[in-house]
């Protein structure tokens, strides 16, 4: 049996299977040798069923577009069962998953690649899975950007196109290290909360640092800030989290964490123009 | 009416999360300030208008042309969540 371990934002998962295991370049990083228990087992079979699917199967939710389906979420019995598609090849199936009931324990079924090996954390599956590790635990993964600044740790969040990667690069030109400038999980940790990268399609190491403050950005022909609170931040934040909204429980989770979050961490709604300045602006006005 | 609803109190405000075929509409949800928490907990199908303008007369500091109109506020807001 093969075994693979890595390790994000302080989650083990345990890769296993029969056939070698490939895994694409941004997951190299997080390999380690960490031999804890893991938090999620990820069992990676070789071909997909020919059946994917039994005529009992639910669906719950579908992530498509106009054109295409990207993926299905099927209640099967107490599992959730995953058909994703391939995004080149309309309608393909790319993989099928299972996760059970406890979020702890995936089986995954893909065909072989060229040279035999195993592709399982495949885009998109593999941000799946990261957001299945949240989902457990006093989690959210986000659409966000995340800079430390040698002190503190500052996550930018916003609609597509409000400056996100333009935040994290304006930071780095001042000297300050970029964990992520698109996706970020947020855990709570003892009584403090972190920031981590996540795996991209780009080679990064893995990278943690407190979380002392959010900004909700956009472009402004300005720099101006303001500090949200209660109801709005919290409401405010939970729009840019990553999430498969179909079940309440979800949602009830992602609420009662972002509440114990906006209320320990500020939430600022922040207009920016992208130069150098909005940098110094931040550090002087955060309260 | 409100099992369509995921809510969470923070403070005194209450956020709203419709479901539609138990979906989360994210795009679509609201926060109530005091006066939308207190009508969000004391209605239900069968209060009118009427009776739940005595019960903020009661409870908050405000005539009833005041709750009248928060309470035609709260029901607009409900309407944009199933539009």
């Amino acid at each position: 049996m093969n075994s693979t371990n890595i390790t994000i934002a302080d989650f083990s998962i345990n890769l296993l299977s029969e056939s070698p295991i490939s895994l694409e370049e941004g997951y190299l990083p997080f390999i380690n040798e960490d031999n804890r228990d893991a938090d999620v087992t990820i069992y990676c079979s070789s071909g997909i069923p020919s059946t994917p699917f039994e005529n009992t199967d639910k669906l719950v939710f579908e992530a498509k577009n106009e054109s295409q389906r990207f993926y299905s979420i099927f209640r099967s019995g107490s599992q959730l069962r995953f058909i994703i598609y391939n995004q080149q090849l309309k309608d393909t199936i790319q993989q099928v998953a299972l996760l059970d009931e406890s979020y702890s324990a995936w089986k995954v079924y893909s065909d072989p690649d060229c040279d035999g090996t195993l592709s399982p954390l495949k885009y998109p599956l593999g941000p799946i899975i990261m957001h299945y590790l949240t989902v457990k635990s006093d989690a959210v993964i986000i659409h966000a950007s995340c800079i430390f600044d040698g002190v503190k740790g500052r996550i930018f969040t916003g609609f597509s196109g409000a400056g996100k990667s333009t935040m994290s690069k304006l930071w780095a030109a001042a000297g300050n290290q970029i964990i992520n400038d698109d996706r970020i999980i947020i855990r709570k940790r003892g009584a403090a909360y972190s920031a981590y990268n996540t795996p991209m399609y780009y080679n990064d190491i893995p990278k943690k640092t407190s979380l002392d403050a959010i900004y909700l950005i956009s472009h402004s022909p300005e720099n101006r800030m303001r500090k949200l609170t209660g109801a709005t931040a919290v409401s405010r934040v939970l729009a840019f989290c990553i999430q498969n909204n179909y079940t309440g429980y979800f949602i009830q989770n992602q609420l009662v964490f972002l509440s114990e979050l906006c209320a320990h961490i500020p939430v600022y709604e922040l207009g920016f123009v992208p130069d150098t300045t909005i940098v110094d602006y931040i550090t002087a006005n955060e309260r | 009416m409100k099992p369509k609803f995921v809510t969470r109190q923070v403070g005194n405000e209450l956020i709203l999360v419709p479901l539609s075929d138990n979906v989360a509409q994210m795009s679509e949800l609201f926060t109530l300030n005091e006066t939308g928490r207190f009508i969000w907990e004391n209605i239900n199908e069968k209060t009118t208008v009427e009776v739940m303008e005595g019960l903020m007369t009661e409870a908050f500091i405000i005539d009833r042309e005041t709750a009248k109109k928060d309470i035609e506020n709260f029901l607009k807001q409900l309407e944009t969540a199933f539009q």
